[in-house]
């Protein structure tokens, strides 16, 4: 799906005179349209990726908050270039830091907020507010608004639903002085999203004004430094604010592999008996192989008992851990950063799982797991020969981050999945100090 | 809706299964239950509906709008259905609380247009309340007597406009003949669009039904022999142990005939025989279902007497278990002729099945509660090997609907020992063995479906009306000359009269005795 514009040109609006634009919009008539008790969606969209490309040269503009293949093609060429080790993700934090060292001077209209996602659109919120940071940090604030409508093959038979579109775009101060203004502009009964489109560790305080509860708040825990993402994620949760993980849930075809592995009633009972499980995930960011092994962990009522680091190649550290099963004995885990080719859009992605359980009186049973795109060697090696052997490809999910998030809103989403509420403090837990 | 606590659905036995139900999400609506008060609201709808709520299907944005006659509070409705579920609700008490504070109640007469656009007030009220966002689905578990002129009074009122936000759900029986079903079909369609009009056919939302499909278009060793030139005969059963139950006043109007086979038996039979849809499209799927069904005929439409058989079961059972015949239970006619069983054979008139005799029964009161396709093989053309039982059996494929859902293949295997004797072996798949899981009962399945608008598993005007004319003769018949089709009495218990045998021993076959 296309993303598509806004039909019409937004409109520059000193700040202070926001609030009464938009009241006067929506009391001309938008207020019967279905539009009207939706929801608002408040996206923090620093785009610092594509800035860095488009200000080095590296691509073209228009900065638009979204990415796509070009934009994805430049950053792995950029990673080398940078120096980085090649197993750096495209869109892993330290590449878009690294481009900040670069020179360069270009620059490009800047129409982040303007995009609005078919599939977000359809859901027809009432309000879109996006915070577009940009790169020289004494810009002054400036907002545009612009009422929203659906293209017309969109729309249902009826005249049909408007909503509005804010941008509030500026250097980081600015942002910050314009935070006084975005209360009054969030529908107070109508569900807020807030999506955090950037990485976890950065402005710390400005996540924390945005996303107070009850708003939703949607993250990527691939996206920051990892202690910081299960932290902020485990807190969250705790605060009973729903939390969304677009990391968690990128694990979703993981997850029903291994469950898929497990149906047969035959297989079940050796799910009592694991004894050992690996993991191989690229590059060094483990959040998505930890939350994963303590989904696994969870589910099975395993207790942990220790986690340390393993070195590995090029530097790169391994994490091992013991977890004790509800008999008593003892069950190995190990999450291992392998080398790949070409590595996928974001940090830490899965390249393999192997699960071996040892029933007593049968045959020991591996279940391997490989991502569609790469083998899993290392799992496959070794000692599996006198095993039952099960293996599976797991397919690659392949949606755009707006896809997910579109999958979100559209309903359903008012409370932290328990899975990931209980999987998110295990895997922090996990994580070696 | 606040914290959900987990669910550990305790049927699960696969522990990395629970809660991985992500499956197609249901939008923000209300849902508005016509019959509130009535036997399938608490008996089948409020249960599938705490279901969706525990698996986390429904999005947090949802109201059930429960609407009747009798003047209920919203707090009474909720206090009646828990009395309702009072097992669920007691082992899950939290999740109840917080379910229930998504249902309402409006008292509302569907014939009055006054109550009904008064009900569009409150539901704009709702939609504020639950951000619903103006989605509604209509279930109307009323009478069918008001089935037509519901849809009008909610047309009328303006809560139809919308093709893309309302839709309405319509229950069984819809028409009781060619002629009634279109006329309804016509009055619901002057009120909307096709594609809000969901007509519930309940053996569309069992699994096994829907593995139908799955199995003859996701596999390429079956549609190949999938025709006349493999298969010698069909036979489609749905047996029930149970008698007519509290279900007197409407069955006795109704009879087997329109009760089982004009709907369930007819989904099975079409989606045995259809052609491979071009894609999986609900348009696509219902297309060729329709085109089957309207190929379709009675073996002998000029004797309809010829091919089919009714009864009707009597006294029975042992002395330690007695069962009462059909016209002495209580509601019944004492003279009734309403069949409680009936068996009929058809033809389908197309390249695919030209020649082929189809096989359906159905009764009350039979020996097993049981539902399944058997598909017959033809002989092997020469007899090179004894067989254990005379003559070599004929390959079978069973589609099991229920119970043990799954399939089987009766083929022929060497017997062992000395020699080259052949007998027949039972190869089985149970849904059970291989998934441990049990499916969601046919409701959840099929209300979450009406919700998420998806029509695949509801049947459309055409296929409706081709199921009705296809029994038409029958029907015209027991109206007009009912002693040309009489009624046989079964012993209850049994399979049904002798006469049904009869149906098919004349092309030298038998009933599968499942
Ligand atoms: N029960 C089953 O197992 C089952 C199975 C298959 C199909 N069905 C179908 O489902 C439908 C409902 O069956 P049921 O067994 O629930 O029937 P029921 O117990 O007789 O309930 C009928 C409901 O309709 C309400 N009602 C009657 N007149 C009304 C009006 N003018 N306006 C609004 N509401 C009205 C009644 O409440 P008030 O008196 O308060 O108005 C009552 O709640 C029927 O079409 C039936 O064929 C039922």
């Amino acid at each position: 799906m296309a993303p598509q514009l806004t039909l019409q040109a937004p409109l520059a609006l000193p700040p202070s005179e926001v609030p009464g634009y938009l009241n006067n919009l929506w009391s001309e008539g938008l207020l019967g349209s279905a539009g009207a008790a939706t929801f608002t969606l408040l996206v923090w969209e620093p785009s610092w990726l594509q800035q860095q490309l488009i200000r080095t040269g590296r691509i073209d503009g228009p900065i638009s908050g979204l990415l796509n293949e070009e934009l994805l093609e430049a950053a792995r060429e950029a990673i080398p270039a940078c120096g980085l080790p090649c197993s750096t993700a495209p869109t892993a934090t330290e590449l878009a830091w690294a481009l900040g060292q670069q020179p360069g001077e270009h620059t490009a209209d800047d129409l982040r907020g303007q995009f609005v996602d078919r599939a977000i659109s359809a859901h027809r919120p009432r309000r879109l507010i996006t915070l577009a940071p940009t790169l020289a940090a004494d810009k002054p604030l400036e907002t545009l608004v612009a009422a929203y409508c659906p293209l017309p093959e969109e729309r249902s038979g009826s005249e049909d639903a408007c909503g509005d579109v804010v941008v509030l775009r500026g250097g980081m101060g600015a942002l910050h002085q314009g935070l006084a203004m975005l209360q009054p502009l969030i529908e107070p009964d109508l569900p807020c999203w807030v999506w955090w489109n950037g990485s976890m560790d950065e402005s710390p305080e400005l996540l924390e004004a945005l996303a107070v509860p009850p708003r939703r708040l949607v993250v990527d825990s691939s996206s920051g430094d990892p202690r910081r993402c299960l932290d902020l994620l485990v807190e969250r949760i705790a605060t009973g604010q729903a939390v969304n993980d677009l990391n968690w849930l990128r694990l979703r075809s993981w997850r029903e592999s291994l469950a898929m592995a497990f149906d047969p009633p035959s297989r079940q009972s050796a799910l009592d008996r694991v004894v050992q499980l690996d993991i191989d995930m690229e590059g060094h960011h483990p959040v998505k192989g930890l939350l994963l092994a303590a989904w696994i962990a969870d589910r099975l009522g395993w207790h942990l008992q220790s986690s340390y680091w393993i070195p590995g190649d090029e530097g790169q550290q391994g994490i091992g851990a013991e977890f004790e099963r509800n008999d008593g004995e003892s069950v190995q885990v190990r999450l291992m950063p392998v080398p790949v080719g070409i590595t996928k859009t974001h940090p830490g992605a899965l390249v393999g799982l192997r699960l071996i359980c040892a029933p007593p009186g049968q045959a020991p049973l591996c279940v391997i797991l490989c991502s569609e795109s790469g083998g899993c060697m290392r799992l496959e090696a070794g000692g599996a020969a006198s095993m039952e052997l099960a293996e599976e490809v797991v397919p690659l999910p392949n949606e755009s981050e707006e896809m997910e998030m579109a999958r979100l809103l559209g309903g359903g989403h008012d409370s932290t999945n328990p899975l990931l509420a209980a999987a998110a403090p295990l895997a922090a837990k996990l994580l070696p100090q | 809706m606040g914290k959900r606590a987990i669910e550990m659905a305790h049927t699960l036995t696969n522990p990395l299964r629970v809660g991985l139900r992500q499956e197609r999400v249901i939008s923000p609506q209300c849902l508005v239950i016509f019959g509130a008060s009535g036997d399938l609201t608490h008996r089948k709808l409020i249960p599938a509906l705490f279901e969706l709520f525990r698996q986390r299907r429904l999005p947090s944005e949802f109201a059930v709008l429960g609407c009747a006659r009798r003047p209920w509070s919203d707090e009474e409705f909720r206090s009646r259905m828990a009395e309702a579920l009072s097992e669920e609700v007691s082992q899950h008490q939290s999740a109840w609380s917080q379910f229930s504070a998504c249902l309402f109640y409006e008292p509302v007469d569907l014939q009055q247009q006054q109550d009904v656009e008064r009900l569009g007030t409150r539901l704009e009220a709702i939609d504020r309340l639950k951000a619903t966002r103006g989605n509604r689905t209509f279930y109307l578990s009323v009478s069918p007597a008001f089935y037509g002129s519901g849809c009008r009074t909610l047309a009328n009122a303006g809560l139809l406009k919308d093709p893309n936000r309302s839709r309405v759900v319509i229950e069984k029986p819809f028409g009781r003949d060619y002629g009634s079903a279109e006329q309804l079909n016509r009055i619901v369609q002057a009120c909307g669009q096709e594609q809000q009009i969901f007509r519930i056919d309940h053996y569309l939302g069992k699994e096994t039904v829907q593995n139908i499909l799955v199995l003859r278009f996701a596999n390429t060793i079956f549609e190949p022999i999938w025709n006349r030139n493999y298969i010698a005969n069909v036979q489609i059963t749905a047996a029930e142990t149970v008698g007519v139950e509290e279900r007197a006043g409407y069955y006795e109007s109704s009879g087997a005939l329109r009760d089982m086979v004009q709907n369930h038996l007819t989904q099975m039979l079409a989606l045995t025989t259809m052609e491979a849809p071009g894609r999986f499209d609900p348009e696509a799927i219902r297309n060729e279902k329709a085109k089957v069904l309207q190929a379709s005929r009675l073996a002998n439409e000029e004797e309809p007497w010829k091919c089919c058989v009714r009864g009707q079961y009597s006294e029975g059972g042992s002395p330690a278990m007695p069962l009462t015949g059909y016209r002495a239970e209580p509601g019944v006619n004492p003279n009734s002729t309403t069949e409680t069983y009936v068996a009929m054979k058809l033809f389908i008139d197309n390249w695919r099945w030209q020649g082929v005799p189809f096989y359906l029964r159905t009764g009350k009161r039979l020996p097993k509660r049981l539902s399944e396709v058997v598909l017959t093989f033809r002989e092997a053309p020469v007899h090179l090997f004894d067989a254990a039982g005379g003559s070599p059996t004929a390959n079978q494929l069973i589609l099991r609907i229920q119970p043990d859902e799954g399939a089987g293949f009766v083929f022929e295997v060497k017997a062992p020992g000395s020699g080259m004797r052949s007998r027949p072996v039972d190869m089985h798949f149970s849904y059970d063995e291989s998934f441990g899981e049990p499916s969601d009962e046919g409701y959840v399945r099929l209300l979450a479906d009406a919700m998420l608008g998806d029509p695949t598993l509801f049947t459309r005007s055409d296929e409706v009306e081709a199921a009705w004319r296809l029994y038409t003769p029958l029907l015209e018949l027991i109206e007009d000359a009912p002693w040309q089709l009489p009624i046989h009495p079964y012993e209850a218990g049994t399979w049904g009269p002798g006469a049904a045998d009869n149906l098919m021993a004349e092309e030298g076959l038998m009933w599968r005795r499942p």
